[in-house]
């Protein structure tokens, strides 16, 4: 029998392992066994390494900090304070609104909780490539995080949580192409779609072309996509181009900047689930 | 002893790459750490432990960030791997511009590779920025390059020692 040239069992070879590895992709996009075994030896084998990068990392990043905060600290102290003083004000008058809400929202039967159960958390790692846009963040299913649960920063929502672990979860960003979220113009109401266009500014889809929008004009999620609750901001519009058929062309800069997100929160309901009780009573006018 | 050495490496590229995505996250766009395993072995050692050396790196990749197509690192990285080694062995890349050619080319033919296969998969795709691609093989070339000079500095007494004999 004649000898295989190592030149084509190589050739051979790489056409088992693609076949094997799309299998794999195959399982894992159908939420098959084989793909959760792999997955899971991966995890076990590489667990160690990613424990000691992390030990690493949060001992660098407390370096960085330190030094990122010496200059930054005076400064923010004045800021600060004046910013308490005003926000002291600011409260006093949002408590009186938010009774009122409260009353209005029973008047009118809208039973949907503002403040849903949250979780925090910090970002482990992060791929911000053109086509994937993810974060690993160290809460997992052991703290009640689930597939499909928001996530939130200061300043805007982030992403949806695509899968968990036990300890730790994937977080699909809001600017990956394969995200959105349903958004809502503050200024005019007028509703659409955010999605995602990876290392670009977001896009917002469905936007009716005769619909009032400006640069400038911000974006909130407005509930409808049943992931996010009203009121998170998606970001700000830069570009309102030419009609596409029926559409607004809109271009969104993200409110949160993905390349700087070290704390999120993960909103453990999902929006619109958690419901007043109705017999709770109504608070003396 | 040949597998510590891979093993050393994949861990430790592994491990520099997610911490940058902890540190630096904005260089995840531009640099891919866990490609410099594959691309050392391809031009190093043989076709074969490239292309394993490869398909390992990107499953444990796959494992940490990739939300939904399990496997599609170490697809990519196989391929690059196999045609890497395969070109490794026919041609000396083994000067600066060779080693910075590999590290420019496989940065590049990842992106385009993983656009296929997410497209295979039903996957939105972004559009692609030319700008950032030639951001990301500018910085891999060089990275590979810097990587590969030190490695060669750091070995060249094993190295003479113990003449490597290149397989294909």
């Amino acid at each position: 029998m004649a000898a295989v040239s190592p030149a084509r069992a190589n050739t051979l070879l790489l056409g088992v392992m693609s076949f094997g590895l799309l299998l794999l992709m195959a399982a894992s996009v159908r939420g098959g066994v084989a793909g959760a075994a792999v997955a899971g030896a991966a995890g076990t084998a590489s667990a160690p390494i990613v424990s000691a990068e992390r030990s690493i990392t949060r001992i660098l990043l407390n370096v960085i900090h330190f030094f990122r905060d010496i200059d930054a600290d005076e400064r923010e102290n004045v800021k600060l304070r004046r910013e308490v003083a005003r926000l002291g004000a600011e409260l006093a008058r949002a408590g009186e609104r938010g009774q009122e809400n409260a009353r209005l929202r029973r008047l009118l039967g809208m039973r949907e909780d503002l403040v849903p159960r949250s979780v925090g958390g910090s970002v482990v790692t992060s791929r911000l490539a053109g086509q994937s846009r993810v974060i690993l963040v160290d809460r997992g299913g052991s703290d009640g995080v689930r597939p499909d649960m928001a996530v939130v920063a200061w300043g805007g929502a982030v992403g949806r949580v695509v899968s968990v672990e036990r300890d730790f979860a994937r977080v699909r960003l809001l600017t990956d192409p394969n995200s959105g979220a349903a958004g809502v113009i503050v200024r005019s109401r007028v509703e659409g779609m955010a999605v995602g266009r990876g290392g670009d500014p977001m896009e917002m889809l469905y936007v009716p072309k005769y619909a009032d929008v400006v640069v400038g004009d911000r974006v909130v999620t407005s509930g409808l996509d049943g992931v996010f609750p009203r009121g998170f901001g998606l970001g700000r519009v830069t570009v309102v181009g030419a009609p596409v058929g029926a559409s607004k062309t809109i271009r969104l800069e993200p409110e949160v900047d993905d390349r700087s997100i070290e704390d999120v929160l993960i909103l453990l309901e999902p929006a619109g689930t958690r419901l007043l009780a109705p017999e709770e009573p109504e608070s003396a006018p | 002893m040949i597998v510590l050495w891979a093993l050393l490496g994949i861990g430790l590229a592994l491990g520099t790459s997610l911490g940058l995505g902890s540190i630096a996250p904005w260089l995840t766009s531009y640099v891919d750490l866990t490609m410099l395993p594959l691309v050392v072995y391809a031009l190093r050692t043989s076709q074969r432990s490239s292309m394993i050396v490869g398909c390992a790196t990107g499953l444990l990749q796959d494992y940490w960030i990739e939300p939904r197509l399990f496997g599609i690192d170490a697809l990519v990285k196989t391929i690059l791997g196999w045609a890497l080694g395969g070109l490794g062995a026919r041609f000396d890349l083994n000067t600066f511009w060779g080693r910075f050619a590999a590290g420019a080319s496989v940065h590049l033919l990842d992106e385009g590779l993983q656009a296929a296969l997410r497209r295979l998969f039903g996957e939105t795709l972004a559009p692609v920025a030319v700008s950032t691609l030639a951001v990301r093989a500018l910085a891999g070339g060089l990275l590979t390059a810097a990587v590969l000079v030190i490695l060669s500095r750091t070995g060249s007494a094993r190295s003479a020692a113990r003449p490597k004999h290149r397989k294909a």
